[in-house]
């Protein structure tokens, strides 16, 4: 029997488990995405039930034995992030897309700490939009898939003024040798790159660009966090 | 084993946490040991499908169209309660505190569990709350996140009504010591002060 003790966890989600147990989906520091049963969590008194909330990150402990994991004790050891509004529905977003996407027991502690940076700049309310996008790229990333912004699918650099064609698998290609996927203009391709959406059409296409690539990866899943923005169509 | 048998357990497991081991103890039980209250069950099941549907004010189960709390003329009007669950409405009524009427969602707004704004009617709510004797919407949904979530999906959604919303307040519980707080609702009370000057 293993114990891990003391462990920076995130709460993704969690699920009723018989009558008194959650399911507790959870993003670790060191071991990528696990599951823990959380014994008795679901009684009215429980001292767990508190603090397996998301968005929040807390030190766990827990067991492994063979496959199961069971949750012994969770402490909080964080600033308190109160998401509200809409940061709070970027994170259910955010947090959909990883239970989709990353398989269980192996990821990098890197992917936890940009997630945990993430979370500490939506807490403070501005630019949504971008935060997404960045999200979405390293979870990609983190996935193995790569999306070259900064060269086209030959190896030359993106032309700002020119369009092109992003195709998942690929990348751009121009007008000439394909059109597939999602029409863009090349400077899109070069904000994205370096991280800057200051510009109106970069916000605008790299939605769409993103939009798509995360339809082709989740196989057109859709993700229902999204039905919850209701100011405008993310 | 008979197939009815094995229908009657296969259908127990349907009630949460209910699996295999238990339905099939419970359905021993109720062929064996209390087929009458296995009778009345039956029956009350399939009465409450029969007669029970939703008021059209509240959204909580009932036998007429609109029930009797929505249409007690004492009540307050002007203002809606929006709530999870019809238990919730029963926990409100206890405090004698809050003479208004009641919007029930039957749920909360949970998207990584398949429930979106669809799933809980919000266009009903949004009918709902169009109704020009209502001044002031108050949010009871629960502190969790997912009811934070739904609290702010409402807020979005009635905004060009143009009526007072309020969130019911959190905090420490009454009665309460700071020393045996648990440090969540600690956290999030100091963060969320409130200005009393
Ligand atoms: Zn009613």
């Amino acid at each position: 029997m293993k114990r891990v003790e003391d462990h920076n966890i995130y709460i993704l989600h969690t699920y009723p488990f018989k009558e008194t147990s959650l399911i507790v989906e959870a993003l670790s520091e060191n071991f990528g995405r696990i599951s823990l049963l959380a014994k008795g969590a679901r009684r009215p008194r429980s001292l767990l039930r508190g603090y397996l909330q998301p968005f929040q990150m807390i030190q766990a402990t827990w067991s492994n034995v063979s496959d199961l994991k069971t949750l012994y004790n969770v402490e909080w050891n964080s600033k308190y992030l109160g998401l509200k509004n809409q940061a709070l529905i970027c994170g259910f977003y955010m947090n959909e897309l990883i239970m989709k996407l990353l398989p269980k027991d192996e990821s990098s502690n890197v992917f936890f700490n940009f997630y945990h940076q993430q979370l500490e700049e939506l807490s403070l309310n501005v630019g949504y939009e971008s935060l997404l996008r960045l999200f979405e790229l390293k979870l990609l990333e983190e996935l193995g898939y790569k999306v070259n912004l900064d060269e086209d699918e030959n190896g030359n650099p993106i032309n700002p003024k020119k369009f092109y064609y992003y195709e998942a698998e690929y990348g751009a290609s121009l007008p000439d040798v394909s059109t597939n996927g999602v029409k863009i203009i090349g400077q899109t391709l070069i904000d994205m790159h370096n991280n800057d959406y200051s510009h109106l059409n970069t916000l605008k296409q790299s939605k769409l660009l993103m939009r798509y690539l995360m339809r082709f990866y989740t196989g057109h899943d859709l993700v229902k966090s999204k039905e919850l923005f209701l100011t405008n169509d993310r | 084993m008979s197939k009815v048998l094995n229908d009657l357990i296969e259908s127990l497991k349907c009630l949460p946490g209910v699996g295999p081991k238990s339905a099939t103890r419970m359905a021993y039980y109720l062929l064996q040991r209390d087929p009458d209250g296995a009778k009345n069950l039956a029956n009350s099941i399939l009465n409450s499908f029969k007669h029970l549907g939703k008021c059209k004010s509240c959204n909580n189960f009932c036998e007429t169209a609109v029930c009797d709390l929505c249409s007690d003329n004492g009540r307050d009007n002007s203002v809606l309660c929006v709530i999870e669950m019809p238990t919730d409405l029963l926990m409100f009524e206890q405090t004698h505190s809050y003479n208004g009427l009641y919007y029930i969602l039957m749920g909360r707004l949970s998207p990584l569990d398949g429930i979106g704004p669809k799933e809980l009617a919000m266009n009903s709510l949004y009918e709902r709350c169009k109704d020009e004797n209502i001044k002031e919407v108050i949010i009871a949904t629960n502190f969790t996140k997912e009811g934070d979530a739904t609290s702010t999906f409402i807020t979005e959604l009635i905004k060009d009504l143009d009526k007072k919303i309020s969130r019911i307040a959190r905090g420490m519980p009454s009665g309460s010591e700071i020393e045996y707080t648990d440090t969540g609702t600690l956290a999030q009370a100091i963060s969320e002060r409130k200005n009393i000057n």
